[in-house]
């Protein structure tokens, strides 16, 4: 008797499907997880960080070859395959059932977990996390799209490869931002302050919570409230145009000695012909965008207007990248905000 | 003109928000259009709308504006009265159309100079 296993992701099924069936979920991620993770979630697939050498058993085999495996390799989960092909996972568990019912000697076929729950290589990394969390089991068997068992993957290789980018994203962040080095030091120097805020795409529910947390981030912080309100104009508009036009990005406030940046990064489509899409009233979005009240091509014409200095970047088919920054006039800066901003 | 002030020239109701507030109408603002609403650079606005969704509260935040108004009685959702007390901003609903709304206001503000 043979057990197919039960791959609960259709088969056959591209990077971009998966991607396009779970839109990140901001809240579902943590809602405040910096751009790093967000995009390291995104970019690695479960391919990257599982261990390709699979310790696997033939069906046949018994529940004591399987212990003696297990032991020599320090596993706790042995997938059960031949040929490529997994029928089931012998765990720590059914060895201390085999122990006490003294099954030891029976094939590990009969006594294996046959319901499995699997990963496919192309899945984001966002994917395995949310099996981790959704399920109790320590590994998941990782097929390829023909169903052949390819890899394993547990939360250690998740954690540790998570790690390892974030390091190596951290130093390419350093370097970027401070040629100089010493990028701490200087920050702290400055009263340096930056906060991130993940957009989900298509999520209008929560669009716009960046903006108001920028605001009253900014009103805490005694800036003057006229210049608070321009920021949170631009800071509106740009999670807006996220949430609508891409595949998900991130706002970004930082909050300098004497200047206030709004960063709103995404993945997505691009923008084709930047100058025609700052202009007032062009717009591509659709009728349930202009029924949320949006969509009326004043976006980027509005973060524009209110911001002193204004750039964007787009490659069709990556990414927007718009930076706003606004000057704080050092007298402004020490003067006590208004009650109402 | 403060937010009960409002509620009683409109017929309507305070969904959200503090009844007692001190705030007072600066300027009304009717629009359905939120990149509109965000243009406007007037101070302690009271916004007008149809958009009976999140997003006319969150709106209604990044201007500072002192409340919002649903006209036409429209349905709120209860995650619109959620954003409104959380953001700390009135919330009425009338139901009254947008024109007789503003109608209304501009009444009540000519009594109010002429007092």
């Amino acid at each position: 008797m043979e057990y197919n296993p039960v791959i609960l992701q259709g088969q056959h099924t591209s990077d971009d499907e998966i991607l396009a069936r779970t839109p990140l979920d901001a809240k579902a991620l943590g809602g405040d997880s910096s751009e790093i993770i967000m995009e390291l979630l995104q970019r690695f697939k479960v391919r990257d960080v599982m261990k390709r050498q699979v310790i696997s058993i033939p069906r046949k085999a018994t529940l004591r070859d399987a212990q003696r495996l297990m032991r020599d390799n320090r596993i706790s989960g042995l997938p059960v395959s031949e040929n490529g092909r997994l029928y089931g996972i012998v765990s720590v568990n059914d060895i201390i059932n085999g122990l006490d019912g003294c099954w030891m000697d029976e094939a590990c076929e009969s006594h294996m977990a046959k319901n499995l729950v699997v990963l496919e290589a192309g899945m984001p990394l966002a994917f395995a996390l949310r099996y981790f969390n959704n399920y109790t089991y320590g590994r998941f068997p990782v097929l390829d799209s023909d169903r052949k068992l390819v890899g394993i993957v547990s939360q250690r290789d998740v954690m540790r490869a998570l790690l390892y980018e974030l390091s190596v994203e951290i130093r390419k962040l350093e370097r970027k931002t401070s040629p100089k080095g010493d990028q701490v030091r200087q920050e702290a120097k400055e009263n340096f302050f930056r906060k991130e805020w993940a957009v989900v795409h298509n999520d209008l529910s929560r669009a716009g919570h960046a903006a108001n947390a920028i605001k009253g981030i900014l009103r805490e912080r005694k800036i003057d409230r006229t210049i608070v309100r321009r920021v949170a104009v631009a800071a509106y508009e740009l999670e807006i145009n996220i949430c609508i036009h891409s595949h998900g990005g991130v706002i970004v406030l930082l909050i300098s000695d004497d200047k206030i940046t709004i960063t709103a990064k995404d993945r997505g489509p691009g923008i084709p012909d930047i100058e025609w899409a700052c202009r007032d009233g062009t717009s591509t979005a659709n009728d349930w965008i202009r029924s949320m009240g949006f969509g009326a091509g004043m976006g980027l014409s509005n973060s524009k207007r209110v911001a002193d200095e204004f750039t964007i970047q787009s490659e069709v088919g990556k990414f927007t990248k718009v930076v706003c920054v606004y000057n704080i006039p050092h007298a402004q800066q020490a003067a006590e905000g208004g009650a109402q901003a | 003109m403060t937010i009960t002030d409002v509620v009683k020239i409109l017929d309507g109701k305070l969904i959200a928000g503090d009844a007692s507030s001190p705030r007072v109408v600066g300027a009304v603002v009717a629009n359905d259009l939120m990149s509109d609403v965000l243009l406007n650079d007037a101070d302690d606005i009271l916004l007008l709308t149809s958009l009976a969704s999140d997003q006319s509260i969150r709106t209604a935040h990044i201007v500072g504006a002192m409340g919002v108004v649903i006209h036409n009685a429209k349905p709120l959702s209860e995650t619109m009265i959620k954003v409104a007390n959380d953001l700390a901003i009135p919330l009425v609903s009338s139901p009254l159309s947008k024109y007789d709304a503003c109608v209304r206001l501009h009444d009540a503000f000519v009594a109010e100079e002429r007092a």
